[in-house]
């Protein structure tokens, strides 16, 4: 604690002193703030009541962020902090007007509601204006562009101890000396736990020396590792541990830091916590529970108020009346729970009604019942159970591996019959069980009326226990009150499920620092200097065209008539690339394949698809032999990991030997194609190219502008043409020698965009953007790919089952008759019913109008039907055609 | 979703390691009834309790491997590299249809 005034925070733009050690909230107690929130529903006024950012009442926005709770939050400089949920300010709220009408926001307000259309229309809009929590920016800060702002860290442990207490501290000492690795995590910024705050009385000073003691003890051994300002959000199966990490660092630019802990043993020491009592006006500015004022004296020097009333019983009004006195309160009276009636005042406390007086006073103190912090316990699968004898709840059963140790277990807590009798005996409207959700106890008596009244369906109905505040504060109230109402005992009631996250956690630390990973091809930077527009595929960046943004239907209609006309080169580095050795290689590819692999000759090529044993069509993409034993087979750009990875598994628990290796990353590859790419590569190929030295289908390894290089002579676009693969490391100079080889003849480079024009007009298909994860080789119209005469492969079985059967839908090839593009992906409809859609369109620039593939319903598969479709708005007509659209005996490919 | 799995290559790794390949199933041969193929396409045991099912050691040792593993807890109670030990894993046909 400082006296000096060490800062200045900003509240709603007004300067706030603040000094060395406050949270946002202690330093605006300090200066005169009492009200630091309006509620959910009804705007009623609220302030600091648990000040160890546990309950909903100081939720504010600080530079930018919402719903940050100003009591746990430590001051910087020049911070702005601002309201939230209420208009104009927090003092005087307009919005407060809605308490008014409490009548028309009954129990079960959305069950009801929401039954009835025309109702929610009209009140939807005032809901959304009316009711909720802060608002998150729409344009962030630019600082928090800037900066991350969030990331993730993996640690590993051998005991994770939760709870920085004297117990867990103690807990992480004896594990450390037994020579493990421990990892202490404890929410607030430093350790201590309870005697952080317990006082400067000769009690207190214990307490410090206490803490001191511990802390210096666990500094002496190396293998603790201690997380503060880190809450522990959830504990999950393999004793994974989620943990939000503020980080406090000026100069840091993660504000939080998402661990992700994961330790072999895990010790719950988390503690137990306050939890306010039901009584009329509990939610009044003013009505602070007794840690809270403990936390104010103690931690801030702060004097909490003039005049206080105590409401406590027997021993547990002590400590709280000794420290207020000691600040220089006046205490008014110290009450009995069950005695307790109701808080006066409008904006805050005045007074308090008592069953034997009333008495003036603007500060409540509340020793509340004491709730064991227990949720993690239950998420590792223990149990908490009623103790009926000592009226607490105590942890039941752990799971191996878990303990539980101090505070948390109930062996110290007792909740006061008399405090949860006053939950009960309180019926007033304004007697508030949940103050996330403005839910008091004449709503739980109205949905027990309702027929609501188990714990689980009133929980649902009501939304106790379903704020910020994850019930910590209403869970006990709200059982109480249901037993009380229902005739059971706590125990039978049961109480709702914990689930993680234990606290509220900010989606940005969830999400963390966004990482994108890219796949550049060798020849990226080429394509850079030469303009091209980028797009990805999987993780790869590929040419989409090569020109300027604005102008793509020129610069792809220029690099299509350059293919079509004279020559083009495409950068198909992003294909995925196998090499299978071993003698049984055509064993294992005549099963995973359709097409029949094992007679291909070597140096041949072929086109299949695989199968899996549904029939469905996973991958396609070329087989060449280029040895017995060797087949160097390509796939589409994002399946290379799983046709691997199938090949591996059809491959396990035999004998055959067959080796297979990605070589994607290690092969760049181009395709030369156009009525001058064998004029272009004749000039760089040490082999000849003649029409019949190296025919269509045909592989060779040759070296090309001095690269040894596999040359494949295949088609996708529809022309003559070479696939060359090769050394990355060449991939530059291949890039490089080939544009100069064609320049002559204009060659142009041509990006993905021009590519898939040119197949499309072949009607030649991508898998997974003409077919979908129902699409069979009938149905696609490639019966002739799978070789229902091989002993077996994968699909096979289910391809003739196929067979007998008529097809579903087709897929087929259709021109426009009107002169309109339909996207991909529009419907077909016939007689106002869908019939089909669209896979890809593209104006074809040789026919003269859009061509495209479409799936369509059986029956209207053939040649010459009409089909129409909506294109921006109005029905467009297409006709079936039964061949491509270009080329369609394929002379030009075999030229 | 959190567990470890002790991949027999690698040791205990966590589960975001490995890519799931669904129960082991056993093929059926090319000349099996259509109703046969069917049942192994599309119709899953989903075992309440302890199955076998394929596990890819993707960024590990990349190698295919067979787990028992208790549906109901996670607990994984054994793994092993088909083939490799006898009585550990499957042999010859014993396959699933893979989720794409």
């Amino acid at each position: 604690m400082n006296d000096e005034p060490a800062t200045t925070i900003y509240f709603d733009g007004k300067p706030t002193a603040a000094q060395a050690g406050d949270t946002v909230a202690s330093a605006l107690y300090r200066a005169g703030k009492r009200i630091f929130s309006r509620s959910f529903k009804y705007h009623r006024p609220r302030g600091l009541l648990c000040a160890a950012g546990r309950c909903p009442n100081c939720l504010v926005n600080v530079d930018g962020t919402p719903n940050v709770r100003a009591c746990t939050e430590p001051v910087r400089a020049g911070m702005q902090v601002r309201h939230q949920n209420a208009s104009p300010s927090l003092e005087r709220d307009w919005l407060a007007v809605a308490e008014r009408f409490d009548w028309l926001m009954p129990v079960g307000f959305y069950y009801k509601t929401f039954t009835h259309p025309t109702a929610w229309r009209f009140v939807e809009p005032l809901i959304r204006r009316v009711a909720g929590l802060g608002e998150v920016a729409a344009h962030p800060p630019a600082a928090s562009h800037d900066t991350p702002g969030y990331e993730h860290r993996y640690l590993h442990t051998d005991v994770a101890i939760i709870g920085g207490g004297p117990t867990g501290i103690a807990a992480a000492i004896s594990a450390a000396q037994q020579g493990r690795r421990v990892t202490l995590v404890d929410d607030q910024p430093a350790l201590g736990g309870h005697l952080r705050y317990a006082g400067r009385s000769a009690d207190g000073d214990a307490a410090a020396e206490t803490v001191q003691a511990l802390t210096a003890q666990l500094a002496t051994l190396p293998s603790v590792q201690v997380l503060t300002s880190a809450t522990c959000l959830g504990l999950y199966e393999g004793h994974l541990l989620g943990i939000v990490q503020q980080d406090r660092a000026p100069q840091s630019p993660v504000r939080e830091r998402l661990v992700q802990l994961r330790a072999a043993e895990v010790v719950v020491a988390t503690g137990a916590y306050e939890t306010p009592l039901v009584f009329e006006n509990n939610d009044l500015p003013g009505v602070m529970l007794s840690s809270a004022v403990l936390r104010l004296v103690n931690m801030h020097g702060i004097q909490p108020g003039e005049q206080a009333v105590v409401v406590g019983d027997g021993a547990r009004a002590a400590p709280v009346v000794a420290c207020l006195q000691a600040a220089g309160t006046r205490i008014a009276a110290v009450v009995p729970t069950a005695a307790v009636i109701a808080a006066r005042g409008t904006k805050s406390v005045t007074g308090i009604n008592t069953t034997a007086q009333d008495i003036p006073c603007d500060l409540i103190v509340v020793c509340g019942d004491r709730v064991p912090d227990a949720g993690l316990v239950m998420q590792a699968g223990g149990t908490v159970v009623w103790d009926e004898q000592r009226a607490a709840y105590v942890v039941g059963s752990l799971p191996a591996h878990v303990t539980a140790v101090g505070d948390v277990t109930g062996s110290t807590v007792d909740a006061p019959a008399a405090a949860l009798a006053g939950h009960a005996a309180a019926r007033q409207k304004r007697s508030f069980v949940c103050l996330c959700e403005d839910v008091t106890t004449k709503d739980i008596d109205a949905a027990i009326a309702e027929g609501f009244d188990q714990i689980e369906t009133l929980k649902r109905y009501t939304t106790v226990t379903m704020g910020p505040c994850q019930g910590k504060m209403c869970q006990l109230a709200s059982i109480a009150v249901c037993a009380q109402r229902t005739g059971k005992t706590i125990g039978q009631t049961g109480r709702t499920t914990s689930r993680p996250p234990t606290a509220p956690v900010s989606l940005g630390a969830l999400a963390g620092v966004r990482h994108h990973p890219v796949k550049r091809t060798p020849m990226h930077q080429k394509h850079d200097e030469l303009g091209c527009v980028w797009m990805d595929m999987s993780d790869w960046q590929r040419p989409l065209y090569y020109g300027a943004a604005d102008a793509k239907q020129q610069a792809v209609e220029a690099e299509y008539w350059a293919v079509r006309k004279r020559v083009g080169v495409i950068d198909l580095s992003t294909l995925g690339k196998l090499e299978v050795y071993g003698a049984d290689a055509p064993k294992l590819l005549d099963k995973v394949y359709t097409n029949r692999l094992s007679d291909l000759r070597v140096g041949a090529s072929r086109y299949s698809v695989i199968c899996d044993d549904a029939g469905i069509i996973l991958d396609d993409g070329t087989i060449s032999r280029l040895a017995t034993d060797r087949f160097f087979i390509t796939t589409t750009t994002g399946n290379i990991e799983f046709v691997q990875q199938w090949l591996e598994w059809w491959l396990v628990a035999t004998d055959w030997r067959v080796h297979i290796t990605n070589v994607t990353g290690g092969l760049a590859a181009v395709n030369v194609a156009g009525p001058r790419a064998r004029d272009t590569l004749s000039k760089l190929a040490e082999r000849s190219l003649g029409r019949r030295a190296f025919r269509y289908m045909r592989c060779r390894q040759a070296e090309v502008a001095g690269v040894p290089s596999i040359m494949l002579r295949i088609g996708f676009v529809g022309e003559t043409g070479w696939e060359l693969h090769f050394p990355a490391e060449y991939g530059e100079h291949m890039w490089d020698a080939i544009l100069d080889a064609g320049q002559e003849f204009d060659i142009r480079p041509f990006g993905v965009e021009a590519q898939r024009l040119l197949r499309l007009e072949k009607r030649h298909l991508i898998v997974g953007v003409d077919t979908d994860a129902t699409s069979n080789v009938l149905e696609a119209d490639m019966a002739w790919v799978a070789k229902l005469d091989k002993d077996d492969f994968i699909g096979k079985a289910a391809t003739l089952q196929a067979q007998q059967r008529a097809p579903r839908e087709q897929l087929v090839g259709f021109e426009m008759r009107d002169a309109v593009v339909p996207e991909d992906g529009a419907a077909l409809v016939l007689d106002g019913r869908p019939v089909g859609r669209v896979t890809s369109a593209r104006y074809s620039p040789v026919n003269g109008k859009a061509v495209g593939l479409a799936w369509v319903s059986q029956g209207l598969a053939t040649a010459g039907q009409i089909l129409t479709m909506p294109v921006r708005g109005r029905l467009a007509r297409a006709q079936i055609v039964a061949d491509p659209f270009y080329d369609p005996a394929g002379k030009k490919l075999r030229a | 979703m959190s567990f470890l799995l002790p991949c027999p290559n690698c040791g205990e790794r966590s589960v975001y390691e490995f890519r799931f390949g669904g129960e082991v199933k056993q093929r059926p041969p090319p000349d099996a009834p259509d109703d046969a193929w069917q049942r192994y396409s599309y119709a899953a045991a989903n075992v309440a309790g302890i199955q076998q099912e394929w596990w890819y050691h993707t960024l590990g040792c990349r190698q295919w491997l067979v787990a028992q593993r208790n549906t109901l807890t996670n607990e994984v109670l054994e793994t092993a590299v088909p083939g490799a030990a006898p009585g550990t894993a499957t042999q010859g046909d014993e396959r699933e249809e893979r989720p794409v």
